[in-house]
């Protein structure tokens, strides 16, 4: 048997392994599985981002919009018809929870670095949703609600979008992030449910400190100017099942190359984008103590005052090296 | 080895009058415990009256039962709550003429 045979049947060979694993058979990891996150035991070190503080740990010295990107939950899908939906692998899910204002972000992050450089792929089972409404959170009445047709909800169009993203730097200080967000509305909260990516690299702490970037509490943090945002692909159009209390997974795959500094593609669902040609601005100054820096981060944006929920009921972040 | 987790809900948040976190979810825990840190006080007879909720679905809240807490000036309050269902938050109030905290508010969960 040849080499090229050899190499073939190897890879069958951890394919039928995968297969044969219910948890890992839904995935298509590259060679090394670096994390795999299952939120039914934990937050396997998704967290809060925050912005960073002075030597004292005066958080005062936070940048406003960096300062109230919320804890990630442990979350059983429940909901106030139907009681737990729990999650796709067992009961919880991790969920990213906006405050209910217009243009509030919730962030959780994970804190990895490189061993090499090469192929990463990050793999998720997501859903979103908008709050439901009640008395008290007023969402019925809120910028995005509509006529109600039996059909689609009004509270699909008070969902904003959501953004899976990362921020790399590698042993010579050259700092990047690989962004992709999913709009499902634009600002006026109009159905867009277009995929997107920022021209600009995200204003950072010691821009902020230098005096080269100062944003308020709503910011957009990834990229605060609208216009520094460029659709990619089709139109895509989820199952977010008619209102905001049926929860249905999705795959989301998405590849880069820190080797090459380069988005490679993303495929959710049945659409697969190839996103080679998708830039990835670089800051023009180096960066120290993030050396070989690897994170993941998953973001929801509103774009009206009602709370957007993302939920992740697993990640597996695989490698190359 | 048990599951814990600590949230932070309000990060040197400037409170006045009236308020309510964010709703929490904490299904997964046995017990909670608040931790409310009242790092400046507009004055040192300020009170802030905290009331633990609770709600089966994040929409809907009432009194956890406990008796309220009182922090009076500067310093760090912190109270259990346990058989809470779902979820937690806390409501509270400002009292004093014109009066406000800023506040820094823990929830910490076990399993």
């Amino acid at each position: 048997m040849g080499k090229t045979d050899d190499a073939a049947l190897a890879g069958h060979l951890r394919r039928a392994m995968l297969d044969a694993d219910p948890a890992l058979s839904r995935f298509n990891p590259l060679s090394r599985i670096l994390v795999f996150d299952q939120f039914d035991s934990g937050t396997h070190g998704w967290t809060e981002l925050i912005g960073n503080h002075d030597g004292e740990g005066n958080l005062d010295t936070v940048d406003d919009h960096m300062r109230d990107f919320r804890p990630p939950q442990l979350s059983s899908c429940t909901f106030f018809d139907v009681g737990t939906h729990g999650a796709m692998s067992g009961t919880y899910a991790l969920k990213v929870a906006t405050r209910p204002i217009a243009g509030h972000t919730a962030v959780a992050i994970r804190r990895l670095t490189m061993a090499k450089k090469g192929r990463v792929q990050f793999e998720t089972y997501f859903t979103y949703k908008a709050e439901a409404a009640s008395a008290e959170n007023g969402a019925a009445n809120q910028a995005g609600a509509g006529e109600w047709d039996g059909n689609i909800h009004p509270s699909e169009q008070q969902f904003g979008a959501f953004t899976v993203a990362t921020d790399i730097c590698d042993d010579r200080g050259v700092r990047y992030h690989c962004v992709a967000r999913y709009q499902n509305t634009d600002l006026d909260n109009r159905f867009t449910r277009r995929w997107m990516y920022p021209v600009v690299p995200e204003p950072t702490p010691r821009e902020h400190l230098e005096g080269k970037a100062k944003l308020g509490r709503t910011d957009d943090f990834t990229a605060p100017n609208p216009d520094d945002w460029r659709y990619f692909g089709e139109p895509q159009s989820f199952c977010y099942n008619e209102v905001p209390t049926k929860v249905n997974w999705h795959y989301l795959r998405w590849q880069i190359d820190t080797e090459l500094q380069r988005n490679v593609e993303l495929q959710v669902n049945d659409q697969v984008f190839d996103m080679r040609d998708v830039p990835v601005p670089a800051y023009a100054e180096r960066y120290d103590a993030l050396d070989n820096l690897l994170n993941f981060y998953v973001s929801t944006r509103t774009h009206t005052n009602v709370r957007n929920f993302l939920f992740l009921d697993s990640v597996l972040v695989s490698v190359d090296w | 080895m048990r599951q814990s987790q600590a949230a932070v809900l309000e990060r040197y948040r400037i409170l006045e009058g009236e308020f309510a976190t964010e709703p929490y979810e904490a299904g997964w825990a046995t017990e909670a415990r608040w931790f409310v840190q009242v790092l400046r006080s507009s004055s040192p007879d300020t009170k802030l009256v905290l009331t633990t909720q609770i709600s089966p679905d994040g929409l809907h809240w009432c009194d956890a039962g406990d008796p309220p807490q009182v922090a009076e000036g500067e310093g760090m309050v912190s109270w259990p709550v346990r058989e809470f269902g779902q979820w937690l938050r806390v409501r509270g109030s400002v009292e004093g003429d014109e009066g406000s905290v800023k506040v820094l508010i823990y929830l910490t969960l076990k399993s």
